[in-house]
């Protein structure tokens, strides 16, 4: 890695340190959304639409997307802040390629949201959440995770630098969260009883990333789901990325 | 005498249709203290944010150092240091952790960035703010260690837009001291753009005064003088009123 960017994502991950404000709402939201789900509506773990990993797994890959999305507009708003306080002309100015001004907080979000997932897996692992294929599942689960943040984190850092408004990070928040309940976030396909949700279900990209960290865990989901749910990430990712380095040709500082 | 700087031809017109620069033409000579003169809107900030790639050109060309900004960009970083009207610190951050952080991503090792941190607090009279908040320093203070930041990593030419802009006298007379010692002794090149005249006229060497994105004149203070003013003991700011009056008059 570059000298500079390197420097750069260590004032990022610095950056979040002291304001943790950020990652551990995300964390705390995740954390939440598990204990109340699995001591609330676990029972419904038992039903044969969910194999026999029970509820935990089901609804794990959950809590790691929301992670992610608490966190995720945390590289926009440092851009912004940097933007705001005038200091963001001072780094344009340095040696470092201006890319890397871009993608350095973005990775450092990445770096916190990876972190935190390690950190809820070891957390599920000791509440009895399965390992289909072991320490590749927890590898996978961390893959997964460093795709989907580093998605939400280039949408909205891009959207910041398009926009110049610090509220504007959150847009790509805001537009994910209903796609969370328009997939089998809460239950399996064959006890969504209403037709446009399986339909919609069907064609929500959300749905293969739950299920590709659903087949890791307890392997209640076919394989293809894991391979289209990564292909999805893979593809957004790469595009999270070019949208936020276009975005970045257009500062004017 | 090799020059630092060579302007030639340079235009540039913004999207609102002001016609910012009209062809400059300009050289300046290595390890001089070049003041930028002219009125407010004159082209004094769009020359330098040209020459430090901050906005670009429409057409013409320059060099710097020989260098074209073009095919040079992370060299060129190195060799300019460019300190800015408005300051750019991270308010966050402490005097001494920003210093050190501008050093390391300049390439420095950590011991250089902090050895570089401490020569610069010590110059720029800064010792008691080392282990304070951007945001907690007095304005003036805000302006010297903006100002020492351009200097971290040992510059050869300086570009100061405005720098004194919110000092105290004791501040600026600081900060001139720090500024004629790195062009007299390190022969590091000064381009610096003021409106206050009496700055221009104890320090600079060279002036060259802009208006309206046009070089009305370029050379030394004692030509300018000369060449405007009757009086031989007139000041800079006498001789630069009269001669911005007569060309408003002649326009």
């Amino acid at each position: 890695m570059n000298a500079a960017c390197q420097i750069l994502v260590v004032r990022g991950v610095f950056k979040l340190i002291k304001q943790p404000a950020a990652p551990l709402t995300g964390f705390g939201m995740s954390l939440f959304f598990l204990l109340v789900y699995q001591a609330g509506i676990g029972g419904i773990g038992h039903l044969d639409a969910f194999g026999d990993a029970g509820y935990l797994a089901f609804i794990f890959p959950i809590t790691i997307i929301s992670l992610a999305m608490g966190s995720s507009a945390g590289a926009g708003q440092t851009l912004n802040a940097d933007m705001q306080s005038g200091y963001f002309k001072r780094l344009y100015l340095s040696p470092a390629p201006r890319w890397i001004l871009v993608v350095a907080p973005m990775l450092a979000d990445t770096l916190s949201s990876v972190l935190f997932t390690g950190i809820l897996t070891a957390i599920g692992a000791i509440f009895g959440l399965p390992f289909q294929f072991g320490i590749l599942s927890v590898l996978g689960i961390l893959f997964l995770s460093l795709l989907w943040s580093v998605t939400l984190c280039g949408f909205s850092a891009g959207i910041m630098l398009r926009t110049g408004q610090r509220q504007s990070a959150a847009i790509v928040t805001n537009a994910v969260f209903p796609l969370l309940f328009l997939s089998t976030t809460f239950l399996p396909r064959e006890l969504i009883t209403a037709k446009w949700l399986l339909s919609v279900s069907w064609v929500n990209p959300v749905t293969y990333v739950l299920e590709a960290n659903r087949f890791l865990l307890a392997g209640t989901s076919p394989k293809q789901f894991f391979v289209w749910g990564t292909v999805i990430l893979v593809v957004s990712s790469l595009c999270a990325l070019w949208f936020a380095l276009s975005s970045a040709r257009k500062i004017r500082v | 005498m090799s020059a630092e700087i060579e302007i030639k031809h340079l235009q540039k017109k913004y999207p609102n249709g002001v016609e910012a620069l009209k062809g400059i033409d300009l050289e300046i000579g290595k390890g001089r203290l070049f003041a930028l003169l002219g009125p407010n809107g004159a082209g004094k900030s769009t020359l330098v944010k040209i020459m430090t790639s901050l906005i670009r050109k429409d057409s013409g060309e320059f060099r710097i150092g020989g260098m074209n900004p073009e095919d040079h960009f992370a060299r060129l970083r190195q060799y300019m240091g460019i300190a800015s009207q408005e300051n750019e610190l991270d308010p966050g951050e402490k005097t001494e952790t920003l210093l050190r952080f501008q050093a390391r991503l300049f390439g420095m090792s950590k011991k250089l960035a902090a050895e570089r941190a401490d020569e610069l607090i010590r110059l720029f009279r800064l010792s008691a703010e080392r282990a304070k908040k951007v945001s907690a320093l007095s304005g003036g203070n805000k302006r010297r260690l903006h100002c020492a930041l351009a200097l971290v990593h040992h510059p050869r030419i300086l570009f100061l837009d405005e720098p004194t802009v919110g000092m105290d006298p004791l501040a600026r007379e600081t900060f001139w001291s720090v500024i004629t010692d790195l062009n007299e002794q390190e022969n590091i090149t000064v381009l610096l753009t003021t409106q206050y005249l009496e700055e221009a006229d104890k320090y600079a060497s060279d002036i060259a005064l802009i208006m309206e994105g046009r070089i009305h004149f370029a050379g030394t203070i004692p030509a300018f003088k000369s060449l405007v003013h009757p009086n031989p003991q007139a000041s800079l700011e006498e001789s630069y009123i009269m001669y911005v009056k007569s060309i408003i008059s002649t326009n």
